[in-house]
């Protein structure tokens, strides 16, 4: 096979050439800004309108309550720090989990070098959290809790609605962040009905434009500005943005949810026909992570036994397929997966695990060449492996 | 990251791969838990002391195969006190160059060939089983790789004290309470001496 094969898309994804098509007139002839009472703002300020209505239909949300960022991590820092600042008053106590995403972990290492007090909850083995930690968790003082809605390893959907639950059985209010930017596309999402405060989305985990995102604000809700500027668009997040992405972001919206449920369900035959490829060609291979419906669509994540996830990885790159490791050995900062770790995994699992996250460009070909390769770089490495060698030397025993 | 096209060649297709039946000598360095671990046998001619035939296992990452492979690849048809000066700078330089974050898997290569080399010669009334002392550690300090940089931390001079006393290893390192690294450097120490039976217990200590 000649083509490029990607199977990182929690990563990024590719622009859908429709989304391209879509942001190109925001390059050149329609590049003004909003602004009321001139034609050329005028016209832009009811294209931005648009975009946003189309977002806002797709989740449920009512279109004020969305706010244009220039990606996920600023619609969580928006979100975190504005919450976290507005409501400190009330309480110093936030909580998260060993298993959410950077964003979140870094802002509760954050916060707690700015006094805040942080309870880290714990997964089970399958990266799930249940809310009865989070009942056992809240404090009097409590002001937030923050949870990433699909685990960005393993797939893993915690349960939002059910937190939520448990926070309005409080006799205090506690704010409720998710980070979304997994879950968005892949499942179906009611704002109104899922019952968190905020909630981030990205653009380019959709076949969107990298660099554009939104946050999820419910009305009433107060948020301390965090950015500060002049107001183009929203004042959460003032000063410039891109209108192309924008509008390619809201392109890519309709796409995917043009039949969402159809989406959905061919994403899943394509990880469970990977998943089910993987398991009949390769022995000591284990699934990380929730089998079916506790885990999102397009996320396979496995270990791979006695051989390590950086060599797996080129390997497959060197056959123009790219795909992600949990090993520390392909990490800057030469550390396993904290993720696969948290959920009580050790070394060796961590440094064999490899995650494929699908998109809909992926097809059953693509998936049965990678196998094949996978399958071939896995014996090849074994061959060379100390710990396979034991291993097999014990069986023959 | 970027590895050199000799760091891929060798990896993509390593030589001298595989166990060896009978060897002469061989030894295993590194740990599964670190995410790296090499075997290497030789076949040593016992008159001429040459190395007639070397092999290797590998439990790693592309830089940790390629290096095993160059390592093997230069000690072979080398007698023992030739094979002897082979260093994991030398193993660097014949790839190429390595990534910083990467050097430590050369060293590792490096002194897996070292040990099976000592091995043998133990073994063959060649040397004395070397006694443990403060220098021992040194000379395992400096098979520890700073990974910002892919110097040793001897060189960069980042332990400040040493001592032994009664098997009591006391290490003080010069690595901040912010750098990435500095659980990496100190469970890489543990790894190198633990495997001293001398050693009973070790304390690492960092400015506060």
């Amino acid at each position: 096979m000649n083509e490029q094969i990607y199977m990182d898309n929690c990563v990024t994804t590719p622009l859908a050439p429709e989304v391209l098509e879509a942001m190109q007139p925001y390059f050149s002839k329609e590049f003004w800004y909003p602004a009321s009472f001139v034609s050329t703002g005028e016209a832009t300020s009811s294209a931005v309108q648009e975009f946003k209505e189309i977002i806002a239909k797709a989740i449920n949300a009512h279109e004020e309550e969305l706010t244009f960022t220039s990606g996920g991590t600023l619609a969580n820092n928006i979100a975190l720090k504005g919450l976290a600042m507005a409501h400190s008053k009330k309480g110093r106590h936030i909580i998260v989990s060993l298993v959410d995403y950077p964003d979140l972990l870094t802002h509760a290492a954050y916060f707690e070098k700015m006094g805040f007090d942080l309870t880290y909850l714990e997964s089970d083995e399958l990266g799930y959290v249940s809310p009865d930690k989070l009942r056992a968790a809240v404090r009097p003082d409590t002001i937030l809790f923050m949870s990433t809605m699909v685990n960005h390893v393993v797939g893993t959907i915690q349960p939002i609605t059910e937190y939520a639950k448990v926070l309005s059985e409080q006799d205090h209010k506690i704010f409720f962040h998710v980070d979304g930017a997994q879950a968005f596309g892949k499942m179906p999402l009611d704002m109104q009905a899922l019952g968190m405060d905020t909630f981030s989305i990205s653009a380019h985990k959709i076949h969107g434009p990298q660099g554009v995102g939104a946050l999820w604000v419910k009305n009433g809700t107060r948020v301390s500005p965090y950015v500060h500027g002049v107001k183009r668009f929203d004042s959460l997040q003032p000063g410039g943005l891109s209108l192309a992405g924008i509008a390619g972001f809201a392109k890519a919206v309709e796409l995917v949810y043009a039949d969402l449920d159809g989406n959905i369900r061919e994403l899943r035959e394509l990880s469970d026909y990977l998943l089910q490829e993987l398991e009949k060609n390769i022995d000591y291979i284990e699934l990380n992570g929730p089998r079916g419906e506790g885990r999102v669509c397009h996320n396979i994540n496995v270990s791979i036994d006695y051989i390590e996830g950086e060599s797996m990885a080129m390997m497959l790159d060197r056959k123009g397929i790219t795909v992600a490791t949990g090993s520390a050995c392909a990490s800057q900062g030469l550390k396993p997966s904290y993720v696969l770790m948290a959920m009580g995994k050790n070394h060796v699992q961590s440094h064999g695990s490899m995650k494929f996250t699908l998109s809909r460009y992926n097809t059953k070909e693509q998936i049965d060449y990678a196998g094949a390769e996978l399958k071939i770089i896995t014996e090849r490495l074994r061959q060379l492996s100390p710990l396979y060698n034991a291993i097999k030397q014990q069986q023959e025993k | 990251m970027q590895y050199s096209e000799k760091v891929l060649q060798h990896f993509m297709n390593p030589q001298n791969v595989g166990k060896m039946e009978h060897p002469d000598s061989t030894a295993t360095e590194g740990s599964p838990a670190c995410g790296d671990q090499v075997t290497i046998y030789l076949k040593v001619d016992e008159a001429s002391k040459v190395i007639e035939d070397v092999k290797f296992l590998s439990y790693g990452c592309a830089s940790n195969i390629a290096t095993a492979s160059i390592v093997t690849e230069m000690a072979k048809g080398k007698t023992l006190d030739e094979a002897k000066k082979i260093t994991w700078r030398d193993a660097m330089e014949a790839l190429d160059g390595l990534p910083p974050v990467k050097a430590h898997c050369s060293v590792l290569a490096a002194d897996t060939l070292q040990t099976a080399i000592s091995n043998y010669e133990i073994a063959h009334g060649l040397k004395e089983v070397p006694n443990f002392s403060k220098e021992t550690i040194i000379e395992e300090l400096k098979k520890i790789i700073y990974p910002q940089v892919g110097e040793d931390i001897i060189t960069l001079k980042m332990v400040k004290y040493v001592g032994f006393d009664n098997g009591e290893v006391l290490i003080d390192l010069n690595i901040m309470s912010f750098d990435q690294y500095r659980e990496n450097v100190a469970e890489e120490i543990r790894e190198h001496l633990e495997k001293y039976p001398e050693v009973k217990n070790i304390q690492i200590n960092f400015p506060s």
